[in-house]
């Protein structure tokens, strides 16, 4: 295993009276796939939202504990400058309705203020659009109005857009729960394809996606962290009994 | 037990096609209601219609023919100044109160604009006239347009409230994980995506306040002659109506018409535009 | 699904691996038995390590595959199939070090009078080439290849019946070479059961290949019984 890029100590998240995550301790392997899985209400959303800080934007919400992205303290960095360094997919497709597609790809870039040259753009939009295998099904309509996808090109072009700003992690919020089987599967390669240059961490109700496609698995109950493993061992013998129960499908 | 369900049914089946011919009913005569105004003002003041009443100064008492272009100017005049000064106030507030969903401060500030939305128009009259006219020394064009975008604010609040709400949260929440701040987030993602909404609620001000007489009674007050003049006093669409309905003289009465027609149409013209626009900036989620 | 695909492969690649392994170790033990190599006997007892560790590689993949990716249809009945066929591969080690064990503890070679009546060599030939028959079906997914194997395991079953009896004879005809022909009547018939070990890998193969069930009686279509 390569190195840690991510390490979280004794974090805990409540919203108004609720501890939602009771003092999580994690190691996020560096250019590996981490999945996130657990039962509703276990907190993975929670602890993946706290690691890029979108839980700022609740004023209910209390983060107490100390997040570090490599040696930088996730919550004394300018919170901007940290979104630039993680970036996040959401479970619903989400390309501003505004943009064409190649603009879209290039948001990260305008809504920071970074202005490139003409060449540099249209290398960004080819490069970003061809890791996310999106290239040969849109290079002929850069222009048109992203909400003309499919659900399936709208969420490999999130990627893109996120991608395209080259963040240090990337981290994805049930990204196939709202998309059909075919797209869901093609996303799926895609992610085991950028892992190589990529830390990905993927949370997934989807226990089988979790099994598919990471490297390692973590395990969430009632806001605790029960297991965090190399998957191969998580799926054939857990250390934990409620982790059986889970995967197994014996969950009451 | 057949024979009795059958009753019910038979009874529920009458209610039910009752309600519906009532609601129906109702709503024809409504729109009945309205066509017949339009066609009525039509009628009555497409005769009126003529060159003069387009560029000819109203002339005086006893002389006949003459013309509303100065109410004309006047009219665009105070709807401009007013879109000027209460488009931005009211898209920053829109902005505030969308943003701030819960918090105890925009239920005030919302409580706020709907108290202001219930003012009757003359009292602001009244009032503007105290804190401007008074202190100015005399009638004015900006002061009728200070009245105008009070007035304008609350439609134009609410519809961008309405407009930014609508917006799924994750659109904003994807701008700002890619590092955004909020000023750009609201800047360069949430407006344009409410444009649609937006530009609709300030139309939607602008119609609601062209034709408005009370409140420029005391404020532009009205003019018998052109003014380009910000400060000076400025005659407006409504004036006229106003002033030359309640008058003795039939040829009066006849510019009046004219000018009711072309203030009519001018506000439908603005609706039609309104629901253009509306679908074709119409963002589908 | 590129994932899957990739260890299907490197699973598939690894039991041709395991097959040319032990093909190997039944060369070697034919080398031993009818061409008296002794030197080769090092070697067989080395290499079924090998063969040991590698069935438990393989193995692992399976149990691997099954956990990530919950195969089904075809992908399914080849990881079965997968599992059973190692199983097999590794018990015709066995036999081929069994046989390598039993010339080691005969201290003097075989009477090649008794071999040739016997026709330890054709046995082992046929074994062979049931073997390498059976290699090929397996990777060109050739069922009629396949099918041929039984016909060809008939063979073997016929010499080692025959063999039965001539040792019998042997045995009465020279009774100072009585052990040796209990020890040459045993890896005959240590072949014979290579021979059902290859009718089964053969039948798996056509399991996962057609989804038809072969296994006790089952057979149909050309050259079976």
């Amino acid at each position: 295993m390569e190195g840690t890029i991510l390490k979280t100590e004794n974090l805990k998240v409540s919203f108004g009276n609720t501890l939602v995550l009771k003092g999580i301790n994690m190691e996020i392997p560096e250019k590996q796939v981490t999945a996130f899985m657990g039962p509703s209400g276990c907190g993975k959303t929670t602890f993946l939202r706290a690691i890029n800080r979108m839980h700022d934007l609740t004023p209910e919400a209390k983060v107490e504990g100390i997040i570090k992205l490599h040696e930088d303290d996730v919550y004394k960095m300018d919170a901007m400058t940290l979104r630039r360094r993680v970036g996040m997919v959401f479970q619903r497709p989400n390309p501003f309705p505004t943009m064409s597609i190649q603009e879209n790809v290039l948001a990260g870039f305008t809504l920071n203020g970074i202005k490139l040259k003409a060449q540099e753009k249209k290398e960004v939009v080819e490069d970003a659009l061809k890791k996310v295998a999106l290239w040969e099904e849109v290079k002929d309509k850069l222009t048109a109005r992203s909400t003309s996808l499919s659900g399936g090109q709208q969420q490999r072009l999130c990627l893109a857009r996120t991608v395209a700003m080259k963040p240090e992690i990337i981290l994805l919020d049930e990204p196939t729960s709202a998309l059909d089987p075919l797209s869901t599967s093609k996303i799926e390669d895609l992610l085991y394809e950028l892992k190589g240059n990529y830390t990905l961490v993927i949370v997934t109700h989807n226990m089988q996606q979790a099994a598919r496609i990471s490297d390692v698995t973590s395990f969430f109950y009632l806001g605790e962290l029960l297991e965090f493993d190399d998957t191969k061992k998580v799926f054939t013998n857990p250390k934990s009994e409620k982790t059986q129960n889970y995967i197994t499908g014996r969950f009451g | 037990m057949e024979a009795i369900s059958d009753r019910g049914i038979k009874r529920r089946k009458f209610k039910d096609k009752l309600f519906r011919y009532l609601v129906s009913g109702l709503t024809y005569c409504c729109l009945a209601i309205v066509f017949v105004i339009l066609f009525y003002i039509f009628k009555k003041g497409i005769g009126s219609l003529n060159w003069a009443i387009f560029s000819q100064l109203p002339k005086p008492v006893g002389e006949t023919g003459g013309g509303v272009v100065n109410a004309i100017v006047g009219t665009l005049m105070l709807v401009s100044v007013a879109s000027i000064i209460a488009i931005p106030f009211g898209v920053s507030v829109g902005i505030y109160l969308a943003d701030n969903r819960g918090r105890k401060m925009a239920g005030r500030v919302s409580l706020a604009v709907d108290m202001l939305q219930g003012v009757p128009s003359i009292v602001l009259g009244i009032i503007i006239y105290l804190w401007v006219v008074k202190p100015m020394g005399g009638f004015s064009a900006l002061s009728g347009s200070i009245v105008l975008s009070i007035m304008m604010l609350p439609p134009v609040i609410k519809n961008t409230e309405e407009t930014l709400v609508l917006i799924p949260n994750t659109i904003k929440e994807a701008s700002l994980a890619l590092g955004a701040s909020y000023f750009r987030t609201t800047m360069k993602i949430l407006l344009p995506t409410g444009i649609g909404g937006i530009f609709g609620g300030c139309i939607l001000g602008i119609a609601r306040v062209a034709g408005e007489a009370a409140p420029l009674l005391f404020t532009a007050f009205g003019n018998p002659y052109m003014n380009y003049n910000i400060l000076k006093p400025v005659n407006s669409l409504p004036l006229v109506l106003f002033n030359y309905a309640s008058s003795p003289y039939d040829d009066w009465h006849k510019i009046a018409w004219g000018a009711t027609f072309i203030l009519v149409s001018m506000v439908l013209i603005l609706n039609i535009i309104v629901k253009y626009f509306e679908n074709r900036w119409k963002v589908q989620f | 699904m590129e994932h899957l695909q990739a260890e299907l492969d490197s699973l598939r690649s690894e039991l041709s691996q395991m097959c040319n392994l032990v093909l190997e170790q039944l060369k070697r033990a034919e080398k031993v038995f009818i061409g008296n190599e002794r030197s080769v006997l090092k070697e067989i007892a080395s290499i079924e390590k090998l063969v040991n560790a590698k069935e438990l590689q393989i193995d692992s993949r399976c149990e691997t595959i099954l956990a990530l990716f919950t195969p089904v249809a075809v992908d399914l009945r080849f990881i079965l199939s997968a599992l059973r066929i190692n199983g097999n591969l590794e018990r015709i080690g066995d036999l081929a070090d069994g046989v390598g064990r039993t010339v080691s503890h005969s201290k003097e070679n075989f009477d090649k009078n008794l071999l040739e009546k016997v026709n330890a060599n054709g046995a082992f030939k046929g074994t062979i080439e049931m073997f390498e028959c059976l290699i090929q079906a397996y990777e060109k997914e050739d069922t009629l290849l396949a099918r041929d194997i039984f016909v060809k395991d008939k063979l073997i079953d016929t010499i080692v019946n025959q063999a039965i009896s001539i040792a019998e004879e042997y045995a009465k005809n020279n009774p100072d070479s009585f052990s040796q022909s209990i020890q040459m009547l045993s890896i005959m018939k240590m072949l014979e059961r290579v021979g059902d070990h290859l009718k089964n890998i053969a039948e798996e193969i056509i399991f996962y290949s057609e989804a038809r069930v072969l296994k006790h009686g089952g057979k149909k279509a050309n050259g079976a019984e």
